[in-house]
């Protein structure tokens, strides 16, 4: 992986960007995936934008509530990016305790998450009707939600098999930096969900 | 295979953290903490009697922020070769010609 | 890599089942989605001779307003996506890139195993909408809402089916990507790759990049079909008498999506083509590609502008004027770059000892079909005119011409071109370059009367002009259109029989059977498995050594050392 330093990082068989394949195609995947989230939220927007009335999110959402669950993503984030380094230091249990921390981060904002769609629901929204009068309002929530949490469930079961391989001995620190990349595209993608869908 | 004490080829991902107490002048803790400083801001700019474009302005550019920080120092892109960094973030142009494509179509709907 | 490496020592063969069915080898991978795709061109051209068969003679059809409305769906949809993508990334990507910048396979064969196994279980799911009540999807291959959410499972399983090929796109995008930038052999550099890899690399970000927005669509749309939502239907509508129930949605909303990947899909379908195309008229011209830099630098602008065009498909949409301003003046510069190639073709194949394979005849014929429909192009690109011309036939003549001959053209080249290394035998030339002689003029029959027919007011995707009294004029154009579409539907099944029959029956091929210099001509035909022998090549120069002035031989291959061969010693 580390090319000999006369050679151009485009000419073969350097790799381009002195990269990892994985990584480069982690990288990749998360731009299409981008691309899909901005669909949606662009959609969002655009319904929107095209509204008449929209319910303020505030009145609806628990928005310190939400506000703790983007703390909780930041923070396992931060193990996350952490567990990447001490799995280059090939520090194996720290890094298996720093994943192990960020799962739990993750499943800890999957149980807000249900928590507030459970409440939500029983406050009388559903996927095509709401009390609040704008029908997308409930709609765009469940689906855009439920696409980012989608993401988040795939990204605690990826992340729990690499903690697993981790503990076993199996430490691959290509891998967590890979797996941490999702993670923290996961946390971005948020970012904005958060903003546009809740404070917005 | 772990690469005992290998040092990693770049930025300070191989960077160890100080002794306890310094915990200043670990990078993820650094940037931990301006992302919950930038998240509070955000709640906090919600509740600050401004006209709605204002604060709408404000909230993307702090979300953009958070955005940057993230890549740049969890995702790494700081440390990557340049080339790599224009590679990854040009498609973002594609992202935001879409939204300007769409949003004439968005504030001129009927009712 | 460790994969192939392993195979490549292993003792004891593979199975059946994982030579043939499940086979982690690139070219086995590519051989199996063209032949898919070619299966489905099967079916695909039974829709269109069918949907010809009710323009011409309706009565005589049996096909009914709703039948009709399925068969274009269903043959666009079919032809757009499940041949014509799969056969140019699907087919020539797998098969090849990695032979041509020097790999023994893809960066995850593992994964472009399971992308291709995707392809036919969304193929099952597709067709299997024609046994479901209602039958299958019916809004177009565009399906817009409100016409879309009206469909019922037939719909559904048609969008299901879109969002099953994406993720194999998306698959064979990410392989296709991280192989070129990766898995390069010494010495390939960027720019001494061919024009087919660029053609295809370019794609695969395309791919990348555009399909996610349809995977977008696709979801909203399928909540407003199954789930009662409203994402695209707007207040008050009325359908069939009858309130609907929906509530703020817009349908322009889903057309701007759509057209966002729409637009970038069609590049897709043309840029695989054009690189092929390019190295095989070099080859077959005994002369380089005509300015190789500016080919790249054009595709690549190409490929950009084409994520900033798609608004020319809603001119009449309703959208914001401004919007038509800013689409027009995008769509017209793009047909910048796409000119700038034909002049390089043009320039490729002047004072060159031209060779008329059937690979160089349907090469010349891309170009000429190319232009036809990009003329067009500029037409449907402007506001104004288009205004008169969209939703006609028109516009119909103009994508067949880009598509359907264009696209298809290149596959024909790219096949002629690439049997004898993919099959080690080569195809019949002289039934080739009949299939050629017939295909050309009956493509011309069929498509061009049709701008005729679109400038004189004959609509898209109407069942039958009968019902129109001044589109009366125009029975004996469909008719003519009919037959010549028949013939030419029949030009391509001597097509069919000549690769059947050559797989069996065809001349045993050596390794580089046309004298090219690319990567793949220096490995026999077919190639092994890890395609290179023990020891990968080496490049020294571009793909584009033919006739070179000194040379004793009037080609040289890639892997040719630069320097004259030197006295042995140390």
């Amino acid at each position: 992986m580390h090319p000999a330093p006369a050679q151009v990082k485009w000419d073969a068989p350097s790799p381009a960007f002195e990269a990892s394949w994985g990584k480069v195609m982690m990288w990749l995947f998360l731009l299409s995936d981008t691309l899909t989230f901005t669909g949606l939220l662009g959609g969002y927007g655009f319904l929107r934008a095209s509204s008449q009335a929209w319910p303020t999110p505030e009145q609806v959402f628990n928005v310190n509530l939400v506000g703790f669950m983007t703390f909780l993503l930041i923070c396992s984030s931060a193990t996350m990016a952490a567990a990447v380094g001490t799995a280059r230091r090939g520090e194996t249990v720290r890094t298996g305790r720093l994943l192990g921390l960020t799962v739990l981060g993750g499943l800890l904002f999957l149980a807000l998450q249900a928590y507030e769609w459970i409440h939500f629901i029983q406050a009388g929204a559903r996927l095509a009707s709401n009390p609040w009068g704008v029908p997308l309002f409930s709609t765009t929530f469940f689906v855009i939600t439920g696409f980012h949490g989608l993401h988040v469930t795939a990204g605690v079961i990826y992340l729990t098999t690499v903690t697993f391989r981790a503990l076993q001995g199996r430490l691959d620190p290509d891998g967590v930096e890979t797996a941490g990349l999702y993670w923290h595209f996961v946390d971005l993608v948020w970012v904005f969900v958060f903003t546009f869908m809740y404070l917005i | 295979m772990a690469e005992a004490g290998a040092t990693p080829p770049q930025g300070p991902a191989g960077t160890a953290p100080q002794a306890p107490g310094r915990l200043g002048a670990n990078p993820y803790v650094r940037t931990w903490f301006w992302l919950l400083v930038l998240t509070i801001l955000e709640l906090l700019v919600v509740f600050l009697p401004i006209p709605r474009t204002l604060l709408v302005v404000l909230l993307v550019v702090l979300a953009v922020m958070k955005g940057v920080l993230i890549m740049a120092e969890f995702m790494h892109l700081r440390f990557e070769k340049l080339s790599f960094v224009y590679s990854m973030l040009s498609p973002l142009l594609l992202a935001l010609a879409l939204l300007a494509g769409i949003f004439p179509d968005a504030l001129n709907r009927l009712p | 890599m460790a994969v192939v490496q392993a195979q490549l020592h292993e003792e004891r063969p593979l199975s059946f089942w994982r030579r043939y069915i499940f086979s982690l080898d690139h070219k086995v991978i590519g051989i199996q989605y063209l032949v898919t795709s070619m299966a489905m061109a099967l079916v695909g051209g039974l829709l269109a001779m069918l949907v010809r068969f009710a323009l011409g003679w309706p009565e005589a059809s049996g096909l009914t307003p709703a039948s009709y409305m399925s068969a274009v769906t269903m043959h666009g949809t079919i032809m757009t996506f499940f041949v014509l993508s799969t056969a140019l990334t699907g087919g020539f990507g797998n098969f090849l890139i990695p032979l041509q910048i020097g790999a023994r396979d893809m960066a995850y064969p593992f994964l472009n195993m399971v992308s291709y196994w995707l392809y036919p279980v969304s193929l099952v799911v597709l067709l299997a909408s024609y046994f479901v009540p209602g039958g299958p999807a019916s809004a177009g291959w565009t399906a817009y809402p409100p016409l879309s959410v009206q469909g019922g499972t037939g719909q559904a399983l048609w969008l299901i089916s879109l969002a099953i090929l994406i993720i194999a796109f998306l698959f064979g995008s990410l392989n296709y990507i991280t192989t070129v930038l990766q898995l390069r052999t010494k010495g390939m550099s960027l720019l001494r790759m061919p024009l087919t890899v660029w053609g295809l690399f370019i794609t695969a970000i395309l791919s990348l990049l555009s399909f996610p927005m349809l995977l977008a669509a696709s979801i909203m749309l399928l909540f407003d079909l199954l789930g009662g939502t409203s994402f695209f239907l707007p207040f008050n509508i009325v359908i069939d008498g009858g309130q609907v129930t929906a509530a703020g949605g817009d349908p322009l909303l889903y057309q701007h999506l759509f057209w966002f990947l729409g637009h970038p899909e069609v590049y897709i379908l043309i840029l695989p083509a054009m690189g092929m195309v390019s190295d095989i008229m070099a080859n077959n011209a005994r002369r380089p590609i005509f300015g190789y830099k500016t080919m790249v630098l054009s595709m690549a602008a190409i490929a950009v502008l084409s994520f900033l065009v798609w608004g020319h498909h809603m001119f009449v949409s309703g959208m914001h004027p401004l919007l038509g301003t800013a689409f027009m003046a995008t769509t017209l510069v793009i047909a910048i770059p796409s000119a700038i190639k034909t002049f390089h073709w043009l320039a490729t194949l002047w004072r060159g000892k031209l060779r008329f394979t059937p690979q160089m005849l349907f090469s010349i014929g891309f170009v000429s079909v190319f232009v036809t429909g990009g003329l067009t192009g500029l037409v449907l690109g402007s506001p104004a005119l288009d205004m008169y011309v969209h939703d006609t036939y028109f516009v119909v003549a103009h994508f067949h011409f880009v598509m359907a001959s264009a696209s298809l053209f290149g596959i024909f080249a790219g096949l002629y071109h690439w049997f004898p290394k993919m099959f080690g035998r080569k195809m019949n030339e002289r039934l080739g370059r009949i299939h050629f002689w017939i295909a050309l003029p009956a493509t011309y029959a069929t498509f061009f009367p049709m701008h005729f027919a679109g400038i004189g007011g004959m609509m898209r995707r109407i069942y039958s002009i009968e019902f129109y009294d001044y589109l009366a004029r125009f029975e004996g154009l469909n008719q003519f259109i009919t037959i010549a579409a028949f013939i030419m539907g029949a030009a391509h099944m001597l097509f069919l029989v000549n690769f059947v029959w050559s797989l069996k029956y065809g001349e045993r091929a050596e390794a580089n059977p046309w004298q090219a210099t690319t990567l793949e001509w220096e490995t026999p035909s077919p190639p092994p498995h890890g395609n290179f022998g023990e020891e990968l090549p080496e490049v020294h120069r571009w793909a584009y050594d033919y006739s070179v002035p000194g040379a004793t031989t009037d080609y040289i291959p890639q892997t040719v050392s630069p320097r004259p061969v030197a006295a042995p010693g140390p």
